[in-house]
């Protein structure tokens, strides 16, 4: 409609001419240039990010992002799983009653040219190995759980594009298995927060939930290294689960979209017809 | 005008340019949610507002050089075996790291919210035939 | 030339491109090109995130928006219409 759309635009351009003004007085036609220092909090949280020097206060690990992630602001993380979670859980329940059929295919039919799946062959070995490595470094170089579930999740889109859906129900990744993967991932991210509560009350010593190393008043923790490689504690064990449970999650997605629509009518027919 | 006035004059025009952009970005994703008819049209303009977004809170993070010859540094300690002066020095010359922890929790809840509204769009075309939101209106359920 | 006006310059010129891409995202009638351009300012976002010392958010964005996200809305364009109306 002409008069619906002149008043969108019109407030777009009133709100974007009120945050220019705005930026232009704040600077006095300029003045904008990132600030010289950084602030407070930050600054206490690069030193004692990796501080070998005092095992009370620091977390053990080189990389500033994930001991915040997952270590100095660990509840934020556990919120965002719940998010997350709950998205995958809506669409699965929007998609409920609709079931792949299970016909005999012949799997050397569907999908590509055999150029293309033998080269795909390869790559995926490939991709899965850079998405582990990404995961299992989080803690010592820029990467991490969810950055490596993501890489991960690009193999099963792959795979589905260029082999098909049935290749892939027939060789065990289904909706049901993925969904075990990613309860199981889950579950162990949550045992991974409580596992220095549990080990401090074997020892009968008070710990906190998310703790990671020793502090004051609670003087268990996890251990720095294993065989003489740094795994900064529980860092390790998070960036491990969560790249299963996120990989498994955009899994489920994807099989979801990807049942063709011919089938999906006809079951919502059956279903309203058979009521 | 000197040179040196000259050469941070250059430098704010250039970092002006990028906020500006950004800004721009921000009111043509809002026309995009608002004007355009199509559900799916919607989504992506909702997606770019999203990002547009998290580039803002990471633009707060950056701060100037030390010398425009030794950059800043990314939030990663590259020396496992330091002394307390290398720490700190570390520290005085590192990009701001809370920002990034934010907004890495900021994209995937908009990608969690993006895939559920993915699927709501799906099952509205399967229920009213069409994705356009002035004929969804018309038939008034 | 020195290095800190090199890297202001790149990010100044990835703000445009992106302003560009959009742009024409938004306006773009046919909706399969229309997540194209919106990859390309993906793209630019994720060199300007990469430029502004952020490794860890460029190695979420990449395979986020540039991958996974245009795949799913593919999915619902085939399934949909692929045209918006006027």
């Amino acid at each position: 409609m002409r008069g619906r759309e002149r008043i969108a635009i019109a407030i777009s351009i009133v709100i974007f001419v009120l945050l220019l003004s705005l930026v232009l007085t704040a600077g006095g036609l300029g003045y904008i240039l990132p600030p010289p220092k950084i602030r407070d909090i930050p600054l206490i949280y690069l030193i004692r990010s990796y501080w070998p020097f005092s095992k009370y206060f620091t977390v053990m690990s080189p990389e500033v992002v994930t001991s915040i992630v997952w270590d100095f602001r660990g509840l934020d993380t556990l919120f965002e799983t719940v998010v997350f979670y709950l998205a995958i859980i809506a669409s699965i329940a929007v998609m409920r009653g609709i079931f792949s059929s299970k016909k005999e295919v012949d799997l050397a039919k569907l999908g590509m040219s055999p150029i293309v799946k033998t080269v795909t062959k390869i790559t995926i070995g490939m991709i899965l190995a850079v998405a582990a490595s990404i995961a299992l470094h989080g803690h010592l170089t820029p990467g991490g759980g969810f950055q490596g579930g993501a890489t991960a999740a690009v193999v099963s889109l792959v795979m589905l594009v260029v082999f098909s859906k049935y290749y892939l129900e027939t060789h065990g990744v289904s909706k049901n298995s993925m969904l075990v993967i990613r309860s199981l991932g889950l579950l162990g991210v949550g045992l991974t927060a409580f596992i220095v509560v549990i080990i401090g009350l074997l020892n009968g010593v008070n710990a906190y939930v998310f703790q990671n190393q020793p502090k004051i008043v609670a003087d268990v923790g996890m251990p720095v290294t294993i065989g003489g490689a740094l795994i900064s504690g529980t860092l390790w064990f998070f960036n491990l689960f969560e790249m299963f449970a996120v990989a498994a999650g955009f899994t489920i997605i994807f099989l979801l979209l990807a049942i063709p629509e011919k089938e999906v009518l006809e079951q919502l027919k059956k279903e309203v017809a058979g009521e | 005008m000197s040179d040196a006035s000259q050469y941070v004059f250059i430098l704010q025009y250039l970092f002006t340019i990028l906020i500006m952009s950004m800004f721009v970005n921000l009111g043509i994703a809002l026309y995009g949610v608002l004007a355009r008819p199509s559900l799916i049209k919607k989504i992506i303009a909702l997606t770019i507002l999203s990002d547009t977004a998290n580039t803002f809170a990471i633009i707060v993070g950056y701060r100037m050089w030390p010398s425009p010859e030794s950059p800043v540094l990314p939030p990663v300690l590259t020396n496992l075996t330091a002394s307390k002066l290398r720490i700190f020095k570390f520290a005085a010359s590192a990009v701001d790291p809370l920002p990034q922890a934010l907004v890495l929790t900021a994209i995937v809840i908009g990608l969690a919210v993006t895939l559920f509204l993915v699927f709501l769009t799906l099952q509205a075309y399967r229920l009213y035939g069409t994705t356009d939101v002035r004929k969804i209106a018309k038939l008034r359920g | 030339m020195s290095p800190e006006l090199v890297v202001f310059a790149v990010l100044a010129l990835l703000g445009l491109v992106s302003v560009i891409a959009t742009y024409l995202a938004v306006i773009e009638r046919d909706l399969v090109k229309a997540i194209l351009f919106s990859a390309i300012q993906s793209t630019a976002y994720a060199f300007i995130y990469y430029l502004l010392m952020a490794p860890d958010i460029v190695l979420v964005y990449i395979p986020v928006a540039v991958g996974l996200y245009p795949a799913i809305v593919l999915f619902l364009i085939k399934k949909t219409e692929r045209y918006e109306a006027e």
